[in-house]
């Protein structure tokens, strides 16, 4: 009796895995199959629609980075008559919130608001939201502090608004320090993978596109309507993804958007950043997952991938109950048929890492961007598998034992940045 | 003219593919009925994809058939490994292979993968960051 329970969890776990992979696959042939297609550049030229924007940049003790982001905005081909760019000095204890008074006093479009100390620090959404009540645009566009976007980027995220449907953008992310070890090499695949198919095949099929919290924006009204960022959710980006569609709006992915990131660029920085993520993606499950089978505004197709999403951070904790309860059940030679799907949880372990992208989906993402060498490094991502499954496990953990003890134990930890991308962009 | 080139072509395709099934077939045979499975999902995985890639037919066959050489090639020798290992260390090794097997016949997989798909690269995106920043 023991053994046909084991049996059918395992069964179970392990169709749950196979669909996952199935679903990646379906992503990966859609864009290849899409990606011939000629797709007309976006010239700055081009742009009829130029809305009043307001960009937000939460920044707590960035002073490596925010400069370099600053400058950036200086160099922005959008209307300066037209931008407002908000930097929310979140507290900070270096010279972050200086860095930004000297650009404020250089430049009027940019502003400086400063959180004080007792408020500041409880993490990005209470910084965006605080920065919101300062914004005037129509749109709010978001960048994160270690960001650097293309010049024309405004111009690229802000024409989708133009369809009514619209009520998000998100732009693509590429890692800006890949060069400098194997953590970010690993990461920018990663990253491939996520953007260059998932989000493009997603935006393709009339999915969830993912808002990532940075290099994307909002329309003002569509917010307020919100409420704003949800505080009490660690993935403030894909709580706000689900209530936007939840509400009967869209979020368009915008590829050639492109905005490089300073990614982590140590293992423990990887593990408090992809652990935030878990345990915030976990939360949003809690919070979304039936709402999105019940809704009205969504479809079908919709709802199955919203679910799907909502649930990844929930996969390398799936294959980790796969393994344990496959072992025996594979050593006892329980059935036949079990072999088969014993062959389906290594190939899941070449899968899910980041932005949970399987192997085949970031080689061809990689072929697609010309990443010929970056290639090489495919098999390697089997540890970053290994790593996340342990990361999500404890964010399993403890999500479930904090639901359990009735606590909120929302604790967000910053993510440190070097500054070392700059020596990437200013050579 | 592109009558002969057509008829070529399916030359070519004819004798790859034959290739590719006498591979999997002697896997069948010769090795195990798991390295067998292994091509198959291998022969599907990136025969559908790289068919879509914006390469020749010749070379996307040429390195198919050359995956399924290396994916012979290492199920053989794994094989023998197992036998003379298993004949040295009983029980306990064949449950090791068991549980491990899987997961290491699918490293060739995702190694031919990353470096077959690097073959076909389109060298003018080579230098595709520097460019795109300033776009």
């Amino acid at each position: 009796m023991t053994i046909e329970i084991l049996e059918a969890t395992f069964s179970v776990l392990t169709i749950l895995v196979v669909a996952y992979l199935v679903r990646h696959y379906i992503f990966t042939v859609i864009v290849l199959r899409n990606h011939h297609k000629h797709k007309r550049k976006f010239a700055v030229k081009d742009a009829t629609y130029q809305p009043t924007v307001s960009i937000l940049i939460p920044a707590r003790n960035e002073e490596k980075v925010i400069g370099r982001l600053l400058q950036r905005m200086t160099e922005l081909t959008y209307p300066k008559d037209k931008m407002q760019v908000i930097v929310v000095d979140d507290a900070s204890t270096d010279s972050t919130g200086s860095v930004a008074e000297h650009y404020s006093r250089t430049y009027s479009f940019i502003e400086v608001v400063h959180v004080e100390k007792e408020d500041g620090g409880k993490g990005k959404a209470s910084a965006l939201n605080f920065g919101f009540k300062h914004s005037t645009g129509e749109i709010l566009l978001c960048f994160d502090a270690d960001y650097f976007p293309q010049r024309s980027i405004i111009e690229k995220l802000v024409k989708e608004f133009i369809d009514p449907k619209v009520g998000a953008v998100q732009g693509r992310v590429i890692v800006l320090n890949e060069p400098r070890n194997m953590v970010t090499r690993l990461v920018a695949l990663e990253r491939i993978g996520g953007y260059r198919i998932d989000q493009e095949a997603r935006n393709h099929l009339g999915l969830i596109v993912q808002f990532g919290g940075t290099v994307g924006g909002f329309r003002r009204d569509l917010l307020e309507n919100l409420g704003g960022w949800d505080e009490s959710i660690l993935a403030e980006d894909t709580d706000l993804t689900f209530r936007i569609y939840l509400a009967g709006h869209q979020v368009r992915y915008v590829g050639d958007a492109e905005c490089y990131e300073e990614a982590v660029d140590t293992w423990s920085a990887y593990r408090r950043q992809r652990y935030r993520w878990a345990k915030g993606h976990m939360q949003c499950f809690f919070k979304h997952s039936l709402s999105v089978l019940r809704s009205s505004h969504l479809g079908l197709k919709e709802k199955i991938d919203g679910w799907l999403l909502l649930n990844i951070y929930f996969m390398p904790v799936v294959v980790l109950l796969s393994l344990v309860i496959g072992v025996p059940l594979v050593l006892l030679q329980s059935s036949q048929w079990l072999a088969a799907f014993w062959i389906s949880i290594p190939a899941s372990l070449f899968s899910f890492v980041g932005n949970f992208a399987p192997f085949f989906e970031v080689g061809i993402g990689a072929y697609l961007d010309g990443r010929r060498r970056a290639q090489w490094l495919i098999p390697l991502l089997i540890f970053t598998f290994l790593y996340n499954i342990l990361i999500c496990t404890k964010a399993c953990l403890d999500l479930l034992s904090s639901k359990i003890a009735g606590k909120n134990s929302n604790i967000w930890t910053k993510t440190i940045h070097s500054g070392d991308g700059n020596r990437y962009i200013m050579s | 003219m592109k009558l002969v080139r057509l008829a070529l072509k399916f030359l070519i395709l004819g004798l790859f593919s034959t290739a590719i099934a006498f591979c999997v077939i002697l896997s069948f045979q010769s090795v195990s009925t798991e390295t067998a499975v292994t091509l198959v999902i291998f022969n599907l995985l990136f025969g559908f994809l790289t068919s879509l890639l914006n390469e020749t037919l010749e070379k996307k066959l040429l390195m198919l058939f050359f995956g399924n050489l290396i994916g012979l090639f290492w199920n053989y020798v794994f094989s023998l490994f197992a036998v003379v290992a298993a004949g040295h260390f009983g029980g306990f090794f064949n449950a090791i292979y068991k549980i491990l097997s899987p997961i290491l016949n699918l490293t060739w997989i995702v190694s031919f993968w990353s470096i077959s798909l690097s073959f076909f690269g389109n060298p003018q995106e080579e230098k595709w960051r520097r460019r795109r920043v300033d776009d």
